[in-house]
Formats: C-alpha cells, sequence, structure tokens
C-alpha cells in the first residue's frame, strides 16, 4: 500500500467514525426522517454517504435507546418515519459534540503549522 | 411499485434472517418509503435509488450484524453464542479467532459433561487415569498400568469443569463481542465509502 492510499484509507475510516455522531447532531436540532438526515448531512458536512448506509445506523441507535421513532404521514400521502434524540440521546450528543470540539480544538494547533510550512516550501 | 422494486424488498425481507417479523416488516416499510419519496421529490429512476441503496443482501447484512451481535452480547444460550460467532468468522479474522475460541471452550464443556454422565454407566472405562501413558481425564485407549484416581469424585469434578468451560467460554464471548462490532462497524464504513468513490 502507498503513503496516498494508506493516507486516503485513513480519511475513509475518520469519515466513517464520525458518521453515527453526525446522525446524531443532525437529529439535535429536531426530529426528521431518512432522507431527510441524508440531505442534512449532504448539506452540512463533507461525509460520503451511501443511502443504505443511513437506516443500519438509525435503527442501531434507536435499538441503543438514544434515538426514538414514529410514523407519520407525509403531505406526499405516504408515512414517513420519523426519527427524534431521545434524553438519554440528547445527553449522549452533547457529550460527543463537547469531546469533538475539545479533540479537533487539539488537533489544529498541530495540524496549521503542518499546512503552512508545507505550503511555503512548496 | 414496480416489479423491480417489489423483487428489491423481497430479497431484503429474505435476507434480514436476524430480525423478528415485526422488526423485519419495519424495515421493508422504511425502505419502500424511502424509494417512493426519492422517486418522487428527485425523479431519479428505480434503478438508480436501488443502485444508491446497495444490494439487498448487503443492506439486510448491516442490520443483521448489528441485530446478531446485539442478542448474542445479552444471550446465555451456547448455540446462539456460536451461531452468531459462525456468521461473524466469515467477515473476518478477529470473527475467525472469536468462533474458534467459542467453538474449542463449547466443545471441550460438553466434553467433560458427557463424560460425567456416561461415569455411571462406564464406571471402569471412564475417569482420571495416571499410569505409564501420563495423564489421561476421559477414556484412555488401554487402562493396562494406569490407575484411576478420582473414582465416584470422578462425576462431580467432571461436572464442574464443563459447567466451567460452559460459563467461562460464555462469558469471554459476550465481553469480546462488542469490540467485534466496533471495530466491524468501522471497516464496513471503509468498505462503503470506496463503493461511493
Amino acid at each position: 500500500m502507498t503513503v496516498i492510499e494508506s493516507a486516503n484509507k485513513w480519511e475513509v475510516q475518520l469519515r466513517k467514525g464520525c458518521l453515527e455522531m453526525a446522525v446524531m447532531m443532525a437529529l439535535f436540532r429536531g426530529k426528521n426522517y431518512g432522507l431527510g438526515i441524508l440531505r442534512m448531512l449532504e448539506d452540512n458536512s463533507n461525509l460520503l454517504l451511501s443511502e443504505g448506509t443511513i437506516y443500519p445506523i438509525l435503527n442501531r441507535l434507536r435499538q441503543d435507546g438514544v434515538v426514538d421513532s414514529e410514523w407519520v404521514e407525509s403531505e406526499l400521502g405516504h408515512p414517513r418515519r420519523y426519527y427524534m434524540l431521545t434524553h438519554k440521546g440528547r445527553e449522549r450528543a452533547l457529550d460527543m459534540a463537547r469531546a469533538w470540539l475539545e479533540l479537533a480544538s487539539g488537533l489544529e494547533r498541530l495540524a496549521k503549522p503542518v499546512v503552512s510550512r508545507k505550503e511555503k516550501s512548496s | 411499485m414496480t416489479p423491480v422494486v417489489e423483487k428489491y424488498l423481497l430479497d431484503l425481507r429474505m435476507a434480514l434472517s436476524g430480525m423478528t417479523l415485526a422488526e423485519r416488516e419495519e424495515i421493508v416499510d422504511e425502505i419502500r418509503a424511502h424509494i417512493e419519496e426519492r422517486s418522487i421529490q428527485s425523479g431519479m429512476t428505480v434503478e438508480e435509488i436501488l443502485r444508491r441503496l446497495g444490494p439487498a443482501v448487503e443492506l439486510a447484512r448491516d442490520y443483521n450484524n448489528g441485530a446478531l451481535l446485539r442478542r448474542a452480547s445479552r444471550s446465555r444460550s451456547p448455540w446462539f453464542i456460536l451461531r452468531t460467532t459462525y456468521y461473524w468468522a466469515r467477515t473476518g479474522i478477529q470473527g475467525l479467532i472469536l468462533f474458534v475460541l467459542a467453538f474449542v471452550g463449547y466443545v471441550a464443556g460438553g466434553a467433560f459433561m458427557l463424560c460425567a454422565f456416561l461415569k455411571p454407566l462406564f464406571p471402569d472405562q471412564i475417569g482420571l487415569w495416571i499410569g505409564s501413558s501420563g495423564v489421561i481425564f476421559g477414556v484412555p485407549a488401554s487402562t493396562e498400568g494406569s490407575t484411576e484416581i478420582l473414582g465416584p469424585w470422578f462425576t462431580q469434578v467432571a461436572l464442574v469443569m464443563g459447567i466451567g468451560f460452559l460459563i467461562g467460554t460464555t462469558v469471554a464471548v459476550r465481553a469480546l463481542l462488542p469490540k467485534l462490532k466496533k471495530s466491524q462497524h468501522l471497516a464496513r464504513g471503509v468498505r462503503e465509502t470506496e463503493l461511493i468513490a
């Protein structure tokens, strides 16, 4: 495996590792359904997401008790399954968001000089 | 719904083997709603929508993996745990190691239990034998030159050993399954993103 391939794989793992957190962040704004969450993630993050990925994640979060769901008739005439964070889910989302921001700001201090030095040298 | 969609949903329903009937129907309803909504809102072709969802069998596998692991990490049934680890053995080296651990543990536990139950029927053939051929627990090829040292206590000792192996294996596998779950989620994520890319 080349250095570039290895770095790409790491980036992919990083993005996918964040997926569960991203879904919970999206639901923190209010209840939403699968396709709505997908759109929100596409618009607000650069996470690459296959459409089939979101539903097993939501199912797992529901089984873990951090997300609840209800079927609601949509304006288009067919039912939608809406998901919302439970109390436990909101607390976990908050903890995850805090931990993420703390980690990201710490790493940013390390990463910025690396990028700026590389840009200067090229 | 077109026959292509119905076929996709049927394949999904059939492949959701790790789910209860109610869970299965709910999942199929949700995927059906997703396809309808995508079709109305984006005007995509059914083929494109299904391509974006991924093959029905793979989608079902993602649901099943989570459900099987969740149940197995709560279950005390050796049979169910063994079935789950067998399923995971096919997904990677960690799953294979866990399956081998579970298999060896349960076979050893079962063998001790069997010896305990057979001892009253074959008191002169089964036991803990010490002699010229070393120490043998169970049935030696020949008892000549060997002495059985546990006598009637053999049954109790074999029972305790058997139960110990069964419980120990169950506890160990249940503790290791959640770790496997985390690493497999990550691995699956890499696979899916590579497919998108």
